[in-house]
């Protein structure tokens, strides 16, 4: 499989957090100072209870292809519908954006991208309108 | 045959209105006047405090409610022991801050509490109704929740708990005991519901704990069926660092 992407833009600065679901099922897991930036293929999306996630191929700091597990922390599958996420909003090999916090453990690619953070085609448009997830 | 006729009249003409009469008199049973029961049928959106969104009802790391056996327990069990990553719910009063809409079934002799996250059903038995008591040794997960109207009110009380490691906090490991008891009372306001709890558990709460939330009618598509995804539930473990790594690892068990 040819991945297109690469490239990983650090971005650092203290992000706000969506802050909207109760639990912190997130908490103490990702980098909340670092934002990171990835382009990958998607590998697969589940959209599923308690909490959908979507696991892309995508290029580390050293250009190493691995396999990242995006996950929208706390939100489950209404949360994402109103948004207008679907079981289809992915298809394995879709090329797509994403920007979020990276997981704090050593050796794990993960990314968490709650709080609005929505994945974007390759040219620039969001997968999802988007909006009030309540 | 006669003896057999005169009981039944004696039932009819004395028994009957006798048990009305008490009913009556007795808060909570089933004889409730009409303006003292409120409606509450329907669907509703998640609570939120008049101070936030939602911080009034969470209970936080540091709690000055917390007791010290309390912290303890926090500190000593491990993130990836909770329930919740197998699919197990959050019970009362943590499954309030849980920001998903509720559907409320009034029926004579009981009402019914659909929770729309983990397949939640509550059965809350009104008094009056010669409903079972559960036996000594029986503890459920949710409790036993015994109803009466009362004031225009319905108030709920739940007790009967099964230890449980989320009980009163999911996020930061605060449990509950087989001593908790909560505390619901549900309410109109105007178009609103308001939902008043209150929770003592004297193993874990120095004091009771309560707030007071207000939930609008709900306009959204109501999902019946939640249908938690073991495999998902578990997807964020491989994030946690082993709390006790000279132990041997856990091995899940699938069903």
């Amino acid at each position: 499989m040819s991945l297109l992407s690469k490239g990983l833009a650090i971005l650092t600065g203290v992000l706000v957090s969506a802050g909207v679901l109760a639990h912190h099922s997130t908490r103490g897991l990702y980098d909340e100072d670092r934002e990171i930036e990835l382009t990958g293929k998607v590998v697969e999306w589940r959209f599923i209870n308690p909490h959908p996630y979507l696991i892309i191929e995508a290029e580390d700091e050293s250009g190493t292809v691995r396999q990242w597990d995006v996950s929208y922390g706390g939100a489950a599958v209404v949360h994402l519908r109103r948004q207008g996420y679907d079981a289809d909003t992915f298809k394995p090999g879709d090329t797509i954006i994403v920007r979020g916090n990276p997981a704090l453990a050593k050796g794990v690619y993960a990314l968490l991208i709650e709080g609005g953070r929505h994945p974007t085609r390759p040219d620039g448009t969001p997968v999802v309108k988007g909006g009030s997830m309540f | 045959m006669t003896s057999t006729i005169r009981e039944r009249i004696f039932t009819t003409r004395t028994v009957l209105p006798l048990a009305a009469a008490v009913a009556f008199a007795l808060p909570g049973s089933a004889a409730v006047a009409a303006d003292e029961i409120p409606d509450l049928d329907g669907i509703w959106q998640f609570g939120t405090c008049a101070t936030g969104f939602l911080s009034c009802m969470v209970l936080e790391e540091d709690d000055e409610l917390l007791t010290d056996r309390a912290k303890a327990y926090r500190d000593a069990i491990d993130e990836a022991a909770q329930p919740k990553y197998d699919c197990a719910p959050m019970s009362i009063p943590h499954m309030w801050t849980d920001p998903y809409a509720y559907r409320i079934e009034q029926l004579e002799d009981r009402v019914l509490i659909h929770y729309g996250k983990d397949d939640v059903t509550r059965t809350i038995w009104l008094e009056g109704h010669g409903h079972e008591e559960p036996a000594v040794n029986e503890f459920f997960y949710f409790g036993h929740s015994t109803g009466r109207y009362e004031n225009g009110a319905l108030v709920v009380t739940t007790d009967r708990f099964t230890f449980d490691p989320q009980g009163l906090n999911a996020d930061f490991r605060i449990p509950s005991s087989t001593q908790k008891r909560v505390t619901e009372r549900f309410s109109r306001d105007g178009e609103n519901l308001v939902l008043e709890v209150t929770t003592i558990d004297t193993f874990f709460l120095k004091e009771p704990w309560s707030f007071r939330v207000t939930s609008r009618p709900f306009t959204g598509e109501w999902e019946d069926s939640w249908q938690c995804d073991l495999e998902a539930a578990r997807h964020s473990l491989r994030l946690l660092p082993p709390k006790y790594p000279n132990d041997p690892p856990i091995e899940r068990i699938e069903y």
